[in-house]
């Protein structure tokens, strides 16, 4: 075996780089729906030639990707110009967790030996099921949610199955768009095929192999050792809940444990875990994701290295119990898992919290989604579904981010919304007070009201963090809560459930979307008098909320600085690491 | 009345004022430099081009035409230093700016992330009722009362210019119009943009943010175009003074002082119209630039020797989606550091730049107290640099070089000091080749059938790896590669878009309807034309739809043409670019565009160098430091090399500007243009 040399490593780690920034940048370009080419809810990933993650996408919701596909075809099978693709949840443990993400993988030979793989992910906006768009609060079983495509071979030698497309396509509401969307994550992970074959030949499928395994064992040993300086020896706990399953049933609690041994092993047990639920919150977790996650948050500004499968094997061993929230029997349904992995993450930053007194970044609130699906006045229907930003947590450094979704994904401009869809945007703006107060603020939500421009329409919507709002930690406060509510200040005022389906608008009716904020960080009294009067100005803030939550008195235009001093001469005392509602050791 | 054959062009750097003037009958040139002056460059400016007529010999009321590229408005946004702005939007979307398109970049961790502060906060925006719908139907009427009080409280905070930016703007201006109108009544002194002016184009945050941007740099920028007009009037001058815009053309001070944030992304297009002038005239049409600079590296394809557009632009963390030359911008250059991370289980990561010595401390051979080791430092390394540079006014120091490399990364990585240096060299050039490979494949084209053009002070050391690494066989590099931003002036065309969307699917779009809009924008060009004086035999117009798929995000541009052209043409446009076409999916016209370019006669090219063979420009000889062993390799000085002066790397080849390595296994000569054109005979 041809070592690779730390220069040569570099380049390969480049090189990477740059194919997964063309494959995504070909997918933005032809995509045809919005939800991948407007909201970009699209990932690209390099394997070795085992089928191990060593480039991944920035983002923590990756499991196992390629074993799925090598259980049905093994690997000595494959040839070049092969295309595999599923979105089977259950039969990939995980690896998607729900079926309108489709997953498209080539192996990449030199001459004929196979030196890796690379993906196209992407999520499809309708592949049929009980409702447009597929996800839906009101499904009681995965098969209510969509087509599930198997591990299959796609293309043989460069040819394609175009029957398997064919049934694919039939079985979406949209086939024009599933259309385009299928040809654009096919000719991106062709693109990516190419580039990577570019790379082997240049430094030999030896030195390629090395650099993989480089790779890996670099973020290994990068996690391990953030892990190691984080937790001492034993066990921290944490547990936070998600309100409910859209079907009348939560909270549902997520307890994580992990232990280090005395001899540096780390455990993550989640068994726990509330039972699963009858609605589609429950998140199939590929047991690598919690290490995928904490791999993201140990690599912040680690120049030069890149989240990979190396960070799950960091952690030894990952135990869940059968038939909890985080690994559901099938066929359980699992389309809005999206809220139960948001909250995951929000707990595993509650671990460390836990175990550095403190310093951890506070609360989220989980990415908002909402449907609406109707007729639209050409007599085309039309499925609007739109992701809406929420507020991050306050960190030990600087305010949580206000108004973001996720990693790479955009919202939807109002202009481009009022050209496609029968909606009437009324405003868009920032959801003041949502933001946890802190020395650190938490990120505030967002406001959005839709006017109905269809005769009549159903309305899916899923918030949550409405009843167990993002806590904040270190002295701050949690983040506000999210609502959804149709004419507000009218007599027909209507407050909808915040996880819910089946709600009929019709003409003129006016959906107003609230999202929620993150926690903050750090006592609010301590937040600087100038930075919550600009907070004020901005529309963060109330200047009800300056005075009662940062102790900071706003007359007209101004601080009133006597009538401040006073307040703050008194703070309230944090009875408790974390605070929600009221300080307390435990949210949940 | 004397004749007005001379032309100058003026690039403003941070440390020198260049100045070229040019006799436009006769080709000749003569170049001047004098040291800027940051407080008011104008100085500079008139003082560099008293000296290149002194020089010449020639007067000052002889100069027909002054050429400029600025980036005084690049600078006040990447430095965050903008005039305080105002910005009056539709009611209820105040915080479209503070949301913006709610993501955070792809490659930017999620946890760590901090959201650049806008350049207006919200607390500056004022909202106005008043609603035009998405196909330029009125659906609630302008409030002028509301208006009336939102500029007076705009005024009020102290702002100096005022950005107005109202949904589906680009569908209907008449709001727009009308606050403008008010903005002049109630606010009289301040700087006021409009976004249907601006960039008449759907997405709102892209145009309230492009908006807002221009207003902000517009007082910084009025001034400063009416001070240097004032210098010039006082020096005698009376020619129109043109500047650079993104597009890669100019325009007259009135159009830039309305619109001046067309100039924020044009530092980098002058070189790239100058590369282009250069290899025109060696009679090469397809080249790919590198302006490899001290921080960072700008590449651009030019296929047929048309320069492409794009409206994918950037400023700073900004969305700047006006026409703009199409090239890709990455984090690599001269003063790029090398760092090695972290030790790990597989060793530390060693990455070369985005972060950078900049101008000071600069590469540690500089001696300027740098000791960080920089893309530079690892030349001197392995003898790719001459002692001095800048015609001997700089020396540098290569054991400062030799102790950075050694002790950043060749100890930490066990690596002999010349495998280290070579090691920071091919990690830069790797993330160049990625940049290449961006605006070549991905841009439908195959970079082999390319040469390279690579220029910027760091550019000619480079051109041979990076043509190697690309399986390119010829590298052109210009007469005078580190100052080829003036030569890029003096050959710029006038040049302006005119678009309107229409949105209309292809089989239903009626001919005469087309005809119509094409026929609006071109009497808009006209306009145009005559504003900036532009003879009729000089006009070119353009006609392009940009088009594609029904609900796709992206169009492509096709020359306009009958219908079955139209689709024929973006089917092949599509193939060649992503790799498939949808045959039983409908097309889209989004856009049409005219593109009108008003031509100014180019100067007659330099006159070629005077004869002299490599022998003769023989100054002297170095050890560098090859793949296999040491060789001395001759030192040579460009200006002796006579046209059809020819040699082998290894060589080095110096000039005031620039240095040049020829690599081993290229072979070097000097074209008639003046060009130096390196061709790879194998070996090496």
């Amino acid at each position: 075996m041809t070592a690779c040399d730390p220069v040569s490593l570099e380049i390969i780690r480049g090189a990477a780089r740059a194919a997964q920034a063309e494959m995504e940048a070909l997918l933005e370009r032809t995509a045809m729906s919005a939800f991948i080419r407007e909201k970009k809810d699209f990932y690209t990933a390099l394997f070795d030639a085992h089928g191990t993650m060593a480039v991944g996408s920035d983002l923590p919701i990756f499991g196992d990707i390629v074993g799925p596909v090598a259980k049905h075809f093994p690997l000595e099978t494959m040839r070049p110009g092969d295309l595999y693709w599923y979105s089977d949840c259950y039969g990939s443990r995980g690896a998607v967790s729900h079926s309108n993400d489709q997953v498209f993988l080539a192996p990449i030979f030199l001459g004929q030996v196979r030196v890796g793989f690379v993906m196209g992910w992407a999520h499809f906006s309708d592949i049929g099921g009980l409702r447009p768009g597929s996800l839906s609060p009101d499904a009681t079983d995965h098969f209510q949610e969509g087509i599930i495509i198997p591990p299959v071979r796609l293309m043989r030698d460069g040819v394609t199955n175009d029957d398997l497309l064919r049934t694919f396509w039939r079985n979406g509401r949209f086939p024009d768009q599933s259309q385009g969307d299928t040809r654009a994550l096919m000719a991106a992970v062709r693109l990516g095929e190419r580039r990577v074959e570019e790379i082997a030949a240049r430094f030999g499928a030896d030195v390629l192999a090395d650099a993989f395994r480089q790779l890996l064992d670099r973020t290994e040993a990068t996690v391990r050792a953030k892990l190691a300086a984080t937790f001492p020896v034993g066990t921290t706990r944490f547990a936070d809940a998600i309100d409910s399953d859209g079907q009348g049933n939560g909270p549902f609690t997520l307890r994580l444990a992990l232990t280090r041994t005395p001899d540096d092993r780390f455990i993550l047990d989640a068994t726990e875990t509330d039972d699963q639920a009858p609605g589609p919150v429950n998140l199939l977790m590929h047991p690598d994701v919690p290490g995928m996650a904490l791999g993201l948050y140990f690599l912040q500004g680690e120049l030069g290295q890149v989240l990979n499968a190396g960070a799950p094997r960091a952690i030894d061993e990952v135990i869940l119990r059968e038939g909890s929230l985080l690994a559901p029997k099938p066929p359980a349904p699992l389309g809005l898992r999206g809220l139960t992995m948001m909250r995951l993450l929000a707990a595993l930053h509650g671990l460390v919290a836990v175990a550095k007194r403190g310093e951890a970044p506070a609360a989220h609130s989980a990415y908002v989604v909402i449907a609406l699906r109707g007729t639209a006045p050409n007599g085309k229907p039309f499925l609007l579904s739109d992701g809406v930003g929420v507020g991050y947590g306050a960190r030990p450094f600087a305010d949580g981010t206000d108004a973001v979704y996720f990693v790479a994904q955009e919202n939807y401009p109002v202009e481009f919304m009022e050209l496609s869809y029968p909606v009437r945007l009324r405003s868009y703006a920032i959801n003041r007070d949502s933001g946890g107060a802190g020395l650190f603020r938490g990120g505030c939500g967002v406001v959005r009201e839709y006017e109905v421009m269809a005769e009549r329409a159903m309305l899916a919507v899923r918030v949550d963090s409405v009843r167990n709002p993002p806590w904040g930690v270190a002295g701050g406060l949690n983040g506000g809560s999210g609502r959804a509510v149709v004419n507000q200040g009218t007599p027909g005022e209507r407050e909808l459930p915040p996880l819910s389906d089946g709600t009929i608008l019709v003409r003129g009716d006016i959906f107003r979307l609230e999202t929620g904020g993150g926690g903050g960080w750090g006592h609010p009294f301590d937040r600087d008098t100038a930075l919550v009067l600009e907070d004020v100005r901005g529309g963060f803030v109330s200047p009800d909320a300056a005075r009662a939550e940062y102790g900071v008195v706003i007359t007209g235009d101004a601080v009133d600085e006597a009538a401040t001093a006073r307040l703050r001469s008194d703070p309230p005392t944090p009875t408790g690491l974390f605070h929600r509602r009221e300080y307390t050791d435990a949210v949940a | 009345m004397p004749s007005r054959d001379l032309i100058v062009a003026v690039d403003i750097g941070g440390t020198f004022t260049d100045i070229t003037l040019q006799d436009a009958s006769t080709g000749q040139a003569w170049t001047a430099k004098t040291p800027s002056t940051p407080r008011d460059p104008s100085e500079a400016f008139v003082t560099g081009v008293r000296l290149a007529l002194d020089q010449a010999g020639r007067r000052a009321a002889q100069i027909g035409r002054v050429l400029h590229g600025t980036t005084v408005a690049t600078n006040l946004i990447l430095e965050d230093r903008t005039a305080p702005t105002a910005l009056i939007t539709t009611q209820g979307f105040r915080h479209v700016l503070e949301i913006g398109r709610a993501d955070l970049p792809r490659r930017d961790n999620l946890w760590a992330w901090i959201k650049p502060k806008r350049p207006v906060p919200p607390s500056r925006v004022f909202e106005v009722p008043g609603r035009i719908g998405p196909g330029g139907e009125e659906l609630i009427p302008f409030d002028a009362a509301a208006m009336r009080a939102a500029a007076r409280a705009a005024a009020a905070t102290g702002v100096r210019a005022v950005a107005v930016c109202f949904l589906h703007a680009f569908a209907n201006p008449a709001h727009e119009r009308r606050a403008l109108a008010i903005l002049a009544e109630e606010a009289p002194g301040l700087a006021a943009s409009a976004s249907s002016d601006v960039l008449p184009v759907v997405r709102e945050y892209e145009r309230s943010m492009a908006t807002v941007l221009n207003a902000a740099v517009m007082p910084a920028v009025s001034t400063y175009v009416a001070r240097l007009e004032e210098r010039l009037a006082e020096a005698g001058i009376a020619a129109p003074l043109l500047l650079m815009k993104s597009n890669g053309g100019v325009a007259g001070s009135g159009a830039i002082r309305r619109a001046p944030v067309q100039t924020a992304l044009s530092g980098p297009a002058a070189g790239v119209v100058g590369a282009r002038a250069m290899a025109e005239a060696a009679g090469v049409p397809d080249i790919i630039t590198v302006d490899i600079g001290g921080t960072s590296a700008d590449i651009c394809l030019i296929a047929g020797g048309r320069i492409g557009l794009t409206q994918s632009g950037r400023v700073g963390p900004w969305p700047l989606p006006l026409p703009m030359v199409d090239m890709v911008t990455i984090g690599a250059g001269g003063g790029s550091l090398a760092r090695v991370g972290p030790k790990g289980a597989g060793g530390g990561a060693l990455t070369v730049g985005p972060a950078s010595a900049g101008a000071d401390p600069g590469p540690a051979c500089y001696g300027k107290g740098g000791t960080e080791p920089t893309v530079t430092d690892a030349h001197i390394v392995l003898g790719h640099l001459p002692p001095s540079l800048l015609g001997g006014r700089m020396a540098l120091d290569p054991e400062r070089a030799r102790r950075a490399v050694q002790e950043h990364v060749a100890t930490p990585l066990g690596l002999s000091l010349e495998d280290a240096a070579r090691g920071i060299l091919a990690i830069a050039d790797n993330n160049m080749v990625g940049a290449i490979r961006i605006v070549s494949v991905e841009r439908g084209h195959d970079p082999r059938g390319f040469a390279l053009v690579p220029f910027g002070g760091a550019g000619p050391l480079h051109g041979c790896a990076l043509a190697e690494l690309l399986g390119i066989t010829t590298v052109l590099i210009p007469p005078a590669p580190g100052v080829l931003c003036a030569q890029g002036l003096l050959a710029a065309d006038l040049k302006a878009e005119f678009s309107r969307t229409i949105a209309t699917p292809l089989d239903q779009a009626d001919p005469a309807a087309l005809e119509a809009a094409f026929a609006g924008l071109e009497a808009e060009a006209a306009a145009w034309f005559a504003a900036e004086a532009v003879a009729e035999p000089d006009r070119t117009t353009t006609r392009v739809a940009l088009m594609r798929y029904a609900e796709q995000g992206f169009e492509l541009a096709v020359p306009f043409g009958p219908r079955d052209a139209l689709a024929a043409g973006f089917a092949a446009a599509h193939r060649a670019l992503y790799g498939f076409d949808l045959p039983n999916i409908a097309i889209e016209i989004v856009t049409l565009r005219v593109e009108a370019a008003g031509r100014i006669p180019s100067p007659a090219p330099m006159p070629p160098p005077a004869s002299g063979t490599a022998a003769d420009a023989r100054i002297g000889s170095q050890p560098m430091a090859l793949r296999d062993g040491m060789a001395e390799a001759p030192i040579l000085d460009r200006a002796r090399l006579g046209a059809g002066a020819a040699l082998d790397g290894p060589a080095i080849i110096v000039q005031l500007d620039a240095t040049t390595l020829v690599a081993p296994g290229w072979r070097a000569t000097v074209d008639a243009s003046g060009a130096l054109l390196l061709r790879r005979h194998g070996g090496g």
